[in-house]
């Protein structure tokens, strides 16, 4: 699987503004509103959805890296945004590090497999110093498109 | 003290497969015992205290994995991880709530 799968490029945010995990959250799961991904009227049940799958452990996975995600009935497929903080945000990941760098999903709830070959691909990835740093450093959407596509394409050296 | 690496094979039998809270119920356990835990899929080997590493693996439901342990305490964790497993990773707890 490839970014290009699951992640919309109108879903991509170079410049988060919220400091704290649910600010953060909104601010994604608005950005897949605005890429016409999610309907206005589920964005509430999305969002605590995703605040709830949290309580059961951080989705901070690393790397100053977080995967906030849950199951939801109202979309067909997978869907996915990209965010970067500035600042970084306190995500309770396990490694204590705040986190920079989010991946945000929402996956259909009979489909479990799309979302762990999505988690597999972002991680791979990840384990790519390159990636992590250029990633981490984007400062508008468009330098997190061209990144996200030349990993998709392989043109990304280690 | 037994420095000799330890294994089991292991399958995955949660529906999920390896998703992110596995991931983190592994991590914090191999943190917690302190010793130097691995998770092997063919012959890609991941650190079970890192989380993108585990996630990496990809690992599905059915799929076999390796898992080592060495140290004086390779046993008890390896023991505790094989548990996780079993119990898969209390997946049905909360089934229809979260893919992990």
């Amino acid at each position: 699987m490839k970014f290009a799968d699951f992640i919309s490029p109108e879903a991509i945010r170079a410049e988060l503004t919220a400091d704290d995990k649910e600010g953060v959250i909104r601010e994604m799961v608005q950005a897949l509103l605005e890429a016409g991904r999610i309907r206005q009227d589920q964005v509430e049940s999305i969002v605590r959805a995703i605040l709830n799958r949290e309580e059961l452990g951080s989705t901070g996975i690393g790397r100053g890296v977080a995967v906030p995600h849950t199951k939801h009935a109202s979309v067909a497929d997978l869907v996915g945004a990209v965010g970067v903080s500035s600042e970084g945000v306190d995500f309770n990941s396990l490694d204590g590090e705040r986190v920079f760098v989010f991946f945000l999903l929402i996956s259909p709830p009979d489909r479990p497999g799309d979302h762990l070959r999505a988690l597999e691909n972002i991680s791979r990835q990840l384990r790519n110093d390159t990636f992590c740093r250029f990633l981490r450093q984007s400062r508008t959407a468009e330098e997190i498109r061209q990144l996200l596509d030349e990993v998709d394409n392989n043109q990304l050296l280690p | 003290m037994d420095q000799r690496k330890q294994s089991r094979t292991v399958r995955v039998d949660n529906r999920a497969g390896l998703h992110a809270r596995a991931a983190l119920l592994i991590a914090k356990l191999a943190r917690e015992h302190e010793v130097a835990l691995a998770v092997v899929k063919d012959s890609q080997a991941a650190e079970a205290s890192n989380m993108i590493q585990v996630l990496s693996l990809g690992a599905r439901q059915g799929d076999e994995l390796v898992l080592e342990a060495s140290g004086p305490r390779a046993e008890e964790a390896l023991d505790a991880l094989e548990r996780l497993f079993a119990e898969r990773f209390h997946e049905e707890d909360e089934d229809g709530k979260s893919p992990g």
